[in-house]
């Protein structure tokens, strides 16, 4: 991994900051999500703490620390969504696989983030499990989706 | 008051002031005493403008600015404190409230808060919440005060973080943190330590490190500067945490390295509450590091400290008052007069301290084997130093210097305030070249770095020179020349592994500077070639000294090393740096202290200690700790008949002394102070002695009185100081130094790869952690668990 790191970082002049960034895309890109290893090597290119360049990365909601699992859910709290107990939705998921937004399950079948808004505000509430969104969700259904996964 | 091109005037609250241009309101009205309330601002750094509890009202502006980020222009009309402004920073503070807990605010029990917090009394005066610590100092609380804010008219938002207690040192507690930023630009900005960011967004921002790691693995280096400028106790030393508002704060000079820092220390009651900036000067606290900051206080109120002085009776130490433990000593040091008899003091205790000891040692003891624990293997070393490598560096010299040329060194660790100042000067974009044996933390603030092989110090500074040499001045002197011919260069370079470019690099650079500034670490010169070192940095300098500004700065690990010698306590030198062997310097001192002194050369400090039993020497007083091992095994101990420590602790040492003197440290003792840069320095004594201990020079009357020996005073630091002014000058004045020139060295030996081997001198080069020898790691055992997860290695 470290390797494919320096292939990155070497596209990129040693020290220039603004290129941050752009890093962190590639490298997430490469591997998925921001490992430690790629935070130690960005730091040693650019001259930047690795406390900086994790600030800068936890800023954004695109940069994921954790290994992404093989589906990925996201679950929208958006006004509508959120009226209609999207906030059910998100505590029961937590209590049937154990893990909140931005975590990934141990057995990494699941990932789960958190989302303002999927476009279909009339079917709220919804999430979604990797391309698929599944309208007027409840619990009980939600439950059942999840089995079909694996 | 007129306005020209270097200072403006403007009316601030109707009060005209006169300031600089570029100033902005906010140093404006500070420097006019005029009170505008911040929260984020930090004296002498960027202006950062996220509190917003600074604004202003500008007449005919726009707005209200903040007067941190807005510079004063002229004839500007600024009010600081209307009613409109007043409920503005109200609202401000009130929101930065409603995530910190404000029990406090509303409090019935405020005002004895400070003073009751944490009674153990079950009666009705108890008060005090669970929320803060108690140093009470909280600034919050003054901006309260001020804004006469009585309500938060927003839910509490506990954020419920769990403390952190995991690091040494300080404890997290990050529900108190109002993201000032303080905290996080003191550690990038100032200290380039550069551990702290502000991570995650919106409500869950919050200091933190990488992956939520701990401080210490994120490679904190303990300076404290975020526990001094944090105002709301988010970020407290476990020092004092707990130990009440502090009713004193004295300022007094930090002793355990050669940089001579200002310190603060609170107390109350006469107890330790931490060192630290003093009430209300949180926004321009003393930069400190580990050592001060933290060790200073740890040691002194240190569980394990001997207060009482001990003699063995029967094999057993026992512990006694002070009169029968100075009869004790003075008898029996009675009997060893002479040159029997030595004294090895340390360069961590004041000049007084180290004057009185080596007074005693010769006018007394007659003799003059007085040396320092961690002094120079060889004691010509400390002469060459005092003539050779002047004028000294200042420390402000290194931010002046347009490049640094920093030699073997582990600034970080051994001198943090210096390396502060290279890291500095690396951000402002000067040339630092780095050239060491080892990578250390300050290589990631180097322009140009160089590895050399171990112990090939010498080596390396040899082939810089020629170099150096070939470049800056056509005719060579002769000798000189046949030594650094084209091959013997390569030999050169061979024997400690550089590569030709590398030099090319440091020569270039050196050429080209102006201002040259060269830090060397004293390690250097305790290689057995270390008189060649000094010549060889004298020469460097000499060559640069024509055309351009060129100082060295010698890293001394151990305070008052330079000091302590200049107050005589060197083997060869008198105080004032004279010779013993000079028969004139001998005659003054005789009648300066109406003695007949020896005229025999003293033994340093690691001959003493081999020399024990051979019908050297038979009776030691030692002023600290020296380790049992190497030279003074402890064979060798029991052949030795008396020893007297004087020491804070109890070490393996105590279980062969006779006599156990308990000193004070450097924070109960008043006195003075050298430092590498040749200022002096004051200590004041900002803590009461611990139980009966005693300062070494008091001790030193005592011991004197009970020998019958006149002219000693009572020991106090400012008779001692009076009797030292009245005869010699510290810093002594280097008057009439020959001319400078070229120096011939010895050309450094390239092929025995052995011939670089260290000498000490009971002193680990690699622990800088050391208190008049007792090393700190076994004593505190935060600094332990520091270096046992080893702080060094995080870079």
């Amino acid at each position: 991994m470290a390797v494919s790191i320096i292939a990155i970082t070497s596209k990129y002049a040693p020290g220039d900051k603004s290129n941050l960034i752009a890093i962190l895309q590639d490298a997430q890109k490469k591997v998925g999500y921001i490992t430690p290893e790629a935070v130690d090597k960005i730091s040693g290119h650019l001259n930047i703490s690795r406390s900086q360049i994790y600030g800068v990365a936890s800023f954004y909601s695109q940069f994921k620390f954790n290994p992404p699992g093989r589906n990925s859910i996201k679950i929208c709290l958006g006004t509508a969504c959120h009226v209609q107990g999207g906030d059910f939705l998100l505590n029961a998921l937590n209590s049937e696989i154990g893990i909140s937004p931005n975590e990934t399950t141990e057995d990494e079948k699941f990932d789960l983030d958190r989302v303002a808004c999927l476009g279909c505000c009339a079917l709220a509430p919804v999430i979604m499990v990797n391309d698929a969104i599944f309208s007027n969700m409840s619990v009980v259904k939600m439950k059942d989706l999840l089995d079909l996964y694996e | 008051m007129r306005q020209d091109k270097t200072h403006i005037t403007a009316l601030i609250d109707g009060e005209p002031v006169r300031v600089r241009r570029g100033d902005t309101i906010l140093d404006a009205a500070r420097k006019e005493g005029i009170y505008i309330p911040t929260l984020c601002y930090l004296e002498g750094m960027k202006s950062y403008g996220g509190c917003r509890l600074c604004l202003i009202d500008i007449k005919g502006g726009r707005g209200f600015p903040a007067a941190c980020t807005t510079p004063l222009e002229p004839g500007m009309e600024i009010r600081t404190k209307t009613p409109e402004l007043q409920t503005l920073r109200r609202n401000i503070l009130e929101m930065t409230l409603s995530e910190h807990p404000y029990t406090c605010l509303v409090c019935a029990d405020k005002k004895e808060c400070g003073e009751f917090m944490h009674s153990t009394r079950k009666a009705g005066t108890i008060t005090g919440c669970n929320f803060c610590t108690s140093n009470g100092d909280c600034e919050l609380q003054d901006l309260i005060d001020y804004l006469e804010l009585d309500d938060v008219r927003y839910p509490i938002s506990y954020r419920g973080i769990p403390p952190v207690k995991s690091n040494p040192f300080y404890d997290l507690d990050y529900n108190l943190c109002v993201h000032c930023g303080r905290c996080v630009r003191i550690c990038n900005e100032e200290r380039n330590s550069n551990v702290l960011a502000f991570v995650e967004r919106g409500n869950s921002t919050i200091v933190g490190t990488a992956f939520g790691e701990s401080q210490t693995s994120a490679g904190c280096e303990f300076c404290g500067a975020c526990v001094d400028v944090c105002p709301t106790g988010s970020i407290s030393g476990k020092l004092g945490k707990w130990a009440g508002p502090p009713s004193r704060s004295v300022k007094t000079t930090c002793t355990l390295c050669s940089v001579g820092c200002s310190m603060n220390v609170n107390t109350r009651a006469g107890k330790l509450v931490d060192v630290g900036p003093a009430p209300g000067g949180r926004m321009d606290p003393p930069q400190l590091c580990i050592k001060g900051k933290f060790l200073a206080g740890d040691i002194t109120e240190h569980p394990d400290r001997i207060t009482v002085p001990m003699i063995r009776k029967n094999g057993r130490m026992v512990e006694v008052d002070w009169d029968e433990a100075i009869r004790v000593a003075a008898e029996n040091l009675a009997a060893w007069r002479g040159n029997g008899f030595g004294i090895i003091g340390s360069a961590q205790d004041t000049l007084e301290e180290n004057y009185s000891l080596q007074k005693f040692t010769r006018a007394v003891m007659n003799s003059n084997n007085i040396d320092l624990i961690s002094s120079f293997p060889d004691p010509r070393l400390q002469e060459e130093i005092a003539s050779h490598l002047q004028p000294k560096g200042r420390l402000e010299d290194i931010l002046k210097a347009d490049t640094l040329l920093v030699l073997g060194t582990d600034a970080s660790v051994s001198h943090p305030l210096v390396e502060n100042r290279i890291r500095k000067a690396y951000n402002a974009g000067r040339k630092v070249l780095y050239a060491n044996s080892e990578a250390t933390r300050t290589s990631l603030f180097s322009t140009v770095e160089i590895n050399y092989s171990k112990c090939k110090d010498y080596n390396f500074l040899f082939v810089l020179l020629a170099e150096l040499a070939r470049e800056t001045i056509s005719g060579l002197p002769a000798g000189f020349a046949k030594q650094v011919k084209e091959s013997l260069l390569i030999s050169g370079l061979k024997s400690c592994s550089v590569k030709k470019d590398d030099l090319q690099a440091f020569v270039k650079a050196l050429v080209k500077s102006r201002s040259l500034c060269i830090i060397v670490d004293e390690s250097l010169l305790r290689d057995v070639s270390g008189l060649q070192t000094i010549k060889a940095l004298a020469n460097i300098r000499f060559l640069k000294a024509e055309k351009s500004n060129c100082r060295i700065m010698l890293l001394g690990n151990e305070g008052n090393l330079m000091g302590a010698a200049m107050a005589g306590a060197h083997p060869y030198l008198l105080p004032g740096l004279d010779p013993v062997s000079d028969d004139k310097a001998l005659l003054k001192w005789n009648k300066n202290w109406d003695v007949k002194l020896s005229d025999v050369r003293g033994l340093p400090c690691n001959e003493m200690l081999s020399n024990i039993g051979r019908d050297g020497i038979s009776a030691l007083m030692i002023a600290g700790d020296v380790p049992v091992s190497g030279n003074l095994g402890k064979a060798s101990l029991k052949k030795l008949k008396f020893m007297v420590q004087l020491n804070m602790f109890s070490t393996e040492l105590t279980d062969h002394a006779n006599v156990f003197l308990p000193v004070t440290g450097f924070l109960e003792n008043d006195g003075h102070f050298l430092t590498l840069d040749g200022k002096i320095q004051r200590l004041h004594r900002a803590v009461p002695p611990q139980g009966k201990s005693r300062s070494v020079s008091e001790i030193i009357s005592l011991l004197a009185g009970a020998m019958k020996a006149d002219g000693f005073s009572t020991g106090r630091a400012g008779a001692v100081w009076k009797e030292i002014g009245s005869s010699i000058k510290i810093p002594v004045p280097q008057n009439g130094s020959p001319k400078p020139r070229f120096e011939l060295m010895k050309p450094p030996d390239s092929r025995n790869a052995g011939s670089g081997k260290k000498s000490g001198s009971g002193k680990n080069h690699q622990d800088h952690y050391r208190y008049r020898g007792n090393r700190l790691s076994d004593l505190v055992t935060d600094l332990q668990a520091l270096l046992e997860s080893g702080m060094k290695e995080k870079v």
